[in-house]
């Protein structure tokens, strides 16, 4: 007799009350997991830039390796194919051979030594992003926001600023200030209307600029011509040339460097815009409503703010499939914990808002909005589904 | 988030690439001993004056560095760390969203007003140094610069606070006692019960006797619970954490009051207590995937996305995103306008008027609440203001 009852007694009162306590806690676990993953999934331009340039790197180091020892082989095949070299002159030819050999030493070790440093790179990269915990998740986030600012700072070229910021935070192996080294020396060339180092990144990198078909070389060679010419003066074509061709280096300088920073990005697997931009923007739609631009908008709305209005304003509003009532006192959410009521004037205001007031107020509401003044007892809930 | 795949898939481009380096140093060395050795040969060879026939040595040597074949040596090696490389980048592919750019809409914002927008971000985070050097980098006008000062003097409060120093604290408080009235805080109550009991943890009893006269007494009519308290712990005093009032040393109590000082700060400036910036980014870090989802699916209607007035798409957002009011009727499943208000029914049911007006025949004959058994009578709704 005991033995069945026991059971059935344990089983059946926690049932009910452990059961919607989860449920009522804000959103459960598994969905916070969810869009911790989700959100994770994004960030395959924080793994891809430092592995290309690991691989760019590894790359680089092998063919000096190909290139010298071949140059070394050759040199011995040369000296054994000579019909009159003194044993001498061999002694100094091998000797040279050595310490090319020596040099080629040198640039093994530092070579290896670049290559692990990246490699620890793309490794710190992956652990972070191991660590992210929907636990201590707001950390994490800022080091996001900080990552994305970052980002932009580089693309934007404000390096100074990348650096610094990069610095303060301690997130140096989480950024990527060393690839844009590479992009700033062309970029501030060309502004300089010098396209030497744009020529030679593209022949640095020519077989992935050939791959996806760019057309970049030929405009920087395009545009060498048009400085060459506006440096002649003799013919009349070149004349011509000067007068009509000319006046597009300025502007075509420009276009240069956004074609350049297009292809620079393309090869490493970044977006074209800055993830900062990218993000803004999905952001501000998400959280824009028609409500935003009203003037009692909340300081806690990014949308109260100029700045953030004018950048949203091309852009979507949000769309909301079940309604999200927000307490016009306490700016709290309106669900079944804490639901609407109505005064009679139709002015709708959350139980907990209410409540405190008539408490305060001896059983009398007052509408915030309307100066309406009315009794706790006529106020009627509304089932909001 | 799961990641032993693609940590196992750079495992082995690093162990790869560990072996065709070892293997390089391999070729080297036998390249290195070879030559080095002939090198000998000839030299000794020149010492002792007899002469060895340098022209079959160097075909020696030729022949040698032939056998070692270096260049085909390395071939295998790198061909497997080649192979490595070009999978890596595949399984990351794979498990990430490739191009998170596919749901960008083609318009260019205004560098100027982001860079507002970033610079008077860095000052509200703290960050003066890398704020100042982003405003002289980018030569923006300095309208940032006035959030500069007003921060400057929160982490100044915020930083004595750290330190124990509630100086600057009070000071504030003080000061803007009048505007803090209205917000119904206890924030001044707060700092110098802090302040308090600070002096009863150092063991000056007379001091604390004279604080709380000065400084609490004020409260009292008010906080009579809570003074009385405070006295209770100077009983203690210098031993405060044997004591039943120990929670008061808890320095979770620092934290609070520090966090609310830097609610109302940011409240009485006018500014919001988390950095509109980060708000943004999060809301859209949280947003992204589903509009991806949705490209992906619908991927013939990229043109219409550029000029869509909505989102095709709901975004779910925490409770903390949300700043207003918005109706959706369940009926409908259209949101709320001006024109288009919520009404309330006789039941307590709320629906959108024109939804009310469709299932009333235009008023003409009551019907059944869609949530439950009542019968309505469109006469008797009303709009409602959220």
């Amino acid at each position: 007799m005991e033995m069945d009852s026991l059971p059935n007694g344990t089983a059946a009162s926690p049932g009910p009350t452990l059961g919607p306590a989860p449920t009522a806690a804000g959103p459960p676990p598994s969905s916070k997991l969810s869009h911790l993953a989700n959100s994770l999934k994004l960030e395959h331009q924080f793994l891809r830039v430092p592995f290309e340039y690991y691989k760019k790197t590894i790359r680089a180091n092998h063919r000096v390796v190909e290139k010298e020892i071949s140059a070394v082989i050759n040199g011995v095949s040369e000296a054994a194919d000579k019909n009159d070299m003194s044993s001498d002159d061999a002694v100094n030819h091998l000797s040279s051979l050595v310490s090319r050999l020596q040099g080629l030493k040198r640039k093994l070790e530092e070579g290896s030594k670049t290559e692990h440093l990246q490699a620890q790179r793309c490794r710190a990269r992956l652990d972070h992003l191991e660590s992210a915990d929907v636990e201590s998740l707001s950390e994490w986030n800022n080091t996001r926001v900080n990552r994305i600012l970052v980002d932009y700072m580089l693309r934007m070229s404000y390096y100074d600023t990348a650096v610094k910021l990069a610095e303060s935070r301690n997130i140096q192996d989480l950024v990527d200030i060393d690839v844009f080294q590479e992009a700033k020396k062309v970029i501030e060339a060309l502004q300089n209307k010098d396209v030497g180092p744009a020529l030679a990144w593209c022949a640095e990198n020519k077989s992935r600029l050939k791959k996806s078909k760019s057309k970049f070389e030929f405009q920087l060679r395009l545009q060498e011509f048009i400085e060459l010419v506006r440096a002649e003066n003799n013919f009349i074509a070149i004349t011509y040339a000067r007068k009509y061709l000319a006046p597009w280096g300025t502007t075509h300088m420009k276009e240069l460097q956004r074609v350049f920073v297009t292809e620079f990005c393309k090869l490493y697997g970044m977006t074209l815009e800055p993830l900062l931009n990218i993000y803004l923007q999905a952001g501000l739609s998400a959280l824009k409503t028609p409500y935003c631009y009203d003037d009692d908008c909340t300081k806690e709305d990014p949308l109260s703010q100029e700045g953030f209005r004018k950048l949203a304003l091309p852009l979507p509003y949000s769309k909301q499939h079940h309604s999200k009532l927000v307490c016009y006192i306490t700016k709290e959410l309106m669900d079944t914990e804490n639901p609407p009521q109505v005064l009679p004037n139709g002015y709708v205001y959350s139980s907990k808002a209410l409540e405190e007031m008539a408490r305060k107020n001896d059983g009398k509401i007052t509408c915030p909005r309307t100066g309406f003044i009315c009794n706790y007892t006529d106020l009627v809930k509304a089932y909001i589904s | 988030m799961e990641l032993t795949a693609i940590k196992d898939a750079f495992d082995r481009v690093t162990k790869k690439q560990k072996l065709s380096n070892s293997k390089v140093q391999e070729v080297f060395d036998l390249i290195d001993k070879e030559i080095k050795q002939t090198l000998q040969k000839l030299q000794s060879s020149n010492d002792r004056e007899s002469r060895i026939d340098c022209k079959s040595v160097l075909a020696d040597l030729k022949a040698k560095l032939k056998d070692i074949a270096p260049l085909s040596q390395l071939e295998s090696t790198q061909k497997e760390l080649n192979l490595a490389l070009s999978k890596y980048p595949k399984i990351v592919e794979k498990s990430f969203v490739p191009d998170i750019s596919k749901a960008y809409r083609n318009i260019d914002f205004d560098t100027h007003t982001v860079n507002e927008i970033i610079g008077s971000h860095f000052y509200r985070q703290g960050l003066f140094e890398v704020g100042d050097c982003f405003t002289s980098e980018t030569g923006e006008s300095v309208s940032a610069l006035a959030m500069k000062s007003q921060f400057q003097e929160l982490f100044g409060i915020v930083d004595a606070m750290k330190h124990r120093n509630l100086e600057p604290a009070l000071n504030w408080a003080m000061f803007n006692s009048d505007k803090l009235k209205p917000n119904g805080s206890d924030l001044l109550l707060k700092l110098h019960r802090l302040q308090f009991v600070e002096i009863v943890q150092k063991g000056n009893r007379d001091r604390a006797l004279q604080y709380s006269k000065a400084c609490l007494a004020p409260f009292a009519s008010n906080h009579m619970v809570e003074i009385q308290k405070l006295m209770g712990a100077l009983l203690w005093t210098g031993r405060l954490e044997h004591s039943p009032y120990s929670h008061l040393l808890s320095p979770a109590n620092w934290d609070t009051v520090t966090g609310e000082l830097t609610r109302l700060f940011c409240n009485i400036l006018g500014q919001s207590y988390k950095s509109p910036l980060s708000v943004t980014m999060e809301a859209g870090i949280r947003g992204l995937p589903p509009l991806l989802k949705f490209m992906n699916v619908m991927a013939g209607k990229r043109l219409e996305w550029q000029s869509m007035k909505q989102l095709p798409v709901p975004v779910e957002l925490d409770r903390e995103f949300h700043f207003h009011s918005i109706f959706v009727c369940p009926v409908s499943k259209e949101q709320s306008t001006e024109e288009n208000p919520p009404m309330l029914m006789s039941c307590g049911h709320v629906l959108c008027k024109q939804s009310i007006t469709k299932m009333s025949k235009n008023g003409t004959k009551s019907f059944k609440c869609p949530y439950c058994p009542s019968d309505v009578n469109s006469a008797q709704c009303r709009p409602l203001v959220f």
